[in-house]
């Protein structure tokens, strides 16, 4: 009865899946794993008096003020009967919630039964889950509970989000799913293991905790808190800011003490996120899962299929350039483009540069090395588009000097004249591409390097593009997409300005060896029978989807 | 190898009732530029009158220019392995999609579009560009020949290749 029910596996899964036990148990009463299970009781106090509290609040708000109208003790007592209505209301509706909410691993699927108005019943294959995540803030911590949220590579929404169950019971989920996963169906003692199996791939010590905050300066932040004074100073009317007395020095000191105690602070409040972010930070590899650990106040625990991997990102900047320090993204195809940083969770935040690459060797069996630069003659095109770009701002001051304020330094910005060469070799420098025997590399960025490491078979389209400028240098930049979420790390993997001769060879050859690395992969899957190792084959079609879904009609 | 049509592995061209549309698009916003800017200046009376005609007619050369040049540079073909495209006047783009990429195909037709007797064919990945893949300008019985041919492609070459 559970073999299969989902009616969403493949014909191959038959073979995946002996699980003599299984079928022995499964026909009568499921086993005490795929039972439905109900959420953690102390759910209720916790999502009554969380959800509950900005209802009350309203309410209490518009209760003072009614009964300010009303007067007497007729509107204060028809106050306090709503209020308590509306607490009796809220705390039942979260027990009905609570009773009427279960969830059951089974063979292949996850499963939901939900609501309370409108039921839902929710079914995940196993296969397809991408992200299995835990969070607790302090609170939850305290009461022992802890959501669960389920990634597919589907949709924008968290596919399964649980509210909540006991801590222990949540980490019990990310083991069982894990095996599911891999085919193999946990014995009980694997599952109920609660030894921290698995090697530990990193962890961040104190003073590396202490690098994150210093490096974590964020230029966006400074233009938040300036924007935010000076909404601040304006909405306080001009009384606030009398005439400063004093010459223009003085204001100018003024304004540069202003922007040095903003950018302190900002520096400072960034680097507390990022402390209380990657707090305790641990990544383990359980056998071919990735997990991790961090937070301060809010704790995450999450998991990450090594075969769900879409791409990895090496990043850093001149500071971690200087000091040998870089930064590694784990993209995988479950988080929404555009959401929240949670593509990001599985990021290693800072780290020597050589771990961070031989983790990319560990995880992926690549090695960053052997990138070409584009062409010299790149060079004197970004040094072209540089001038110009400074002959637009020149330009545009000497015309407001002209008509609004006649003694402006219109020729200050060609101070900037002999960074030009610098900045456009530098820009080069550090743009590049590589075909390494599995995977395509690219590197992009000064400021913010982005180095990809994209496995042939995981290239979705390859797209070639010329634009009119390019063409006058016979250049071309070639993206290999893939299905991974651009949240955060932003650009795809490309490489921007090569020879167009290269780039045409390049589109081929990525659709080439992408069919190469898809044909080693079935046939190292036909040497080792899937399941017999525990390693578990994935689906092609694009981000796991299976063929019934790959037609039209 | 025998659901080939036999103009695969040529780089085919759109119908050039596609152009006629295009231009008459562009005819249509220089029409809507043109006038309009006539019209206020009718009321407002700051520009000469060559002014607003010349601007349409500019509109209209340009548009009709890059219409014609857009048809030119449209080219798409079937591949052994994949869907391979270019376009573009300004931005040239060439992509290329291999079958197993291939989710699922459509092809539509716009009130536009029908009253042209044209089609469309969107070709859709899991890549995060979406979908990037659109062929238009085709005529409706070689849309939904390109459709079902991108899909029987992409559902053998699952079935030799994936999995």
């Amino acid at each position: 009865m559970s073999d299969g029910s989902s009616g969403q596996t493949e014909a191959g899964d038959a073979g995946v899946k002996p699980a003599p036990e299984t079928a022995e148990q499964g026909d009568a009463t499921p086993p005490v794993d795929e039972q439905p299970r109900a959420l953690s009781p102390l759910s209720i106090p916790y999502r009554a008096v969380s959800r509950g509290a900005s209802v009350a609040f309203t309410l209490l708000f518009l209760v003072v003020s009614g009964s300010s109208l009303l007067g007497g003790t007729v509107g204060q007592l028809a106050g306090v009967a709503l209020v308590g209505l509306a607490v009796v209301a809220i705390v039942a509706y979260e027990v009905v919630y609570w009773r009427r909410y279960e969830y059951a691993v089974t063979t292949d699927t996850f499963d939901i039964r939900s609501g309370v108005f409108r039921r839902r019943n929710r079914e995940i294959p196993v296969d397809r889950i991408q992200n299995v995540d835990i969070t607790r803030n302090v609170v939850q911590r305290m009461l022992g509970v802890a959501e669960v949220d389920m990634e597919t590579a589907g949709g924008g929404a968290t596919e399964a989000a649980v509210r909540y169950v006991g801590f222990e019971e949540a980490k019990r989920l990310q083991r069982v799913l894990a095996a599911r996963k891999r085919g193999a169906d946990p014995t009980p003692e694997a599952a109920d293991d609660d030894e921290p199996r698995g090697e530990v791939l990193f962890e961040l010590a104190p003073r590396e905790l202490g690098l994150v905050g210093l490096f974590s300066f964020d230029l966006r932040t400074p233009g938040v808190v300036v924007f935010l004074l000076y909404g601040l100073v304006t909405t306080r009317g001009a009384g606030m800011v009398p005439s400063v007395p004093g010459d223009g020095l003085t204001l100018v000191g003024l304004a540069v003490a202003a922007g040095a105690l903003i950018v302190l602070f900002s520096w400072a409040a960034g680097g507390v996120a990022a402390v209380l972010n990657y707090y305790d930070f641990r990544l383990t590899r359980v056998d071919d899962e990735l997990q991790y650990e961090r937070g301060l106040l809010r704790r995450y625990d999450g998991s990450i299929p090594l075969d769900k991997v879409q791409t990895l990102t090496v990043l850093d900047d001149p500071l971690k350039r200087r000091f040998g320090y870089a930064t590694l993204y784990v993209e995988t195809a479950g988080y929404a483009p555009g959401g929240d940083d949670r593509g990001s969770q599985a990021a290693i935040p800072i780290a020597d540069r050589e771990r961070v690459l031989s983790l990319v060797a560990e995880l992926e069996g690549a090695t960053v090395e052997g990138l070409e630069r584009p062409p010299k003659r790149v060079r004197r095109r970004y040094a072209a588009r540089y001038l110009i770009a400074l002959g637009v701002v020149v330009g545009a001051l000497v015309a407001v000097e002209r008509l609004l304020l006649s003694g402006l330094l219109w020729y200050a910005p060609l101070a900037l004249l002999p960074v030009v060469p610098v900045a456009a070799h530098l820009k080069w420098r550090h743009r590049g591409y590589a075909l390494a025997p599995d995977h395509v590399l690219t590197r992009n960025g000064v400021l913010r390097r982005r180095i990809k490491v994209v496995p042939y078979y995981r290239v979705q389209t390859v797209i070639d593009s010329r634009s009119l400028f390019q063409r006058r240098w016979s250049l071309a930049t070639v993206t290999a997409d893939t299905a991974g979420s651009l949240s955060l790390v932003g650009a795809d993997a490309a490489a921007v300005d090569v020879d167009d001769r290269t780039a045409a060879r390049l589109r081929e050859t990525l659709s080439d060896r992408l069919y190469e690395a898809l044909d080693d992969r079935i046939r190292e899957r036909r040497i080792a029978p899937p399941g017999a190792d525990g390693w578990r084959p994935e689906r092609r079609g694009g981000v796991e989807s299976g063929p019934e879904s790959t037609p039209e009609d | 190898m025998s659901d080939r049509a036999p103009d695969d592995h040529t780089l085919q061209r759109l119908d050039p009732r596609v152009r006629t549309l295009w231009v008459a698009q562009s005819a249509l916003a220089a029409a809507l530029i043109g006038g309009g800017l006539f019209a206020v200046n009718r009321v407002l009376e700051v520009l000469p009158t060559p002014v607003p005609v010349g601007v349409g007619a500019a509109v209209l050369l340009v548009g009709g220019a890059l219409a014609v040049l857009r048809y030119r540079a449209w080219g798409y073909e079937v591949r052994d392995d994949g869907i391979y495209l270019e376009r573009g006047v300004v931005r040239q783009v060439r992509t290329v999609v291999p079958f197993v990429r291939i989710q699922h195909v459509d092809s539509s037709r716009g009130p536009v579009e029908r009253l042209a007797g044209l089609a469309t064919t969107v070709v859709y990945t899991a890549g995060s560009r979406g979908a990037d893949v659109t062929v238009p300008g085709l005529t409706p019985v070689r849309a939904d020949d390109l459709r079902e041919r991108l899909k029987g492609l992409a559902i053998r070459s699952e079935g030799e290749d994936a999995v």
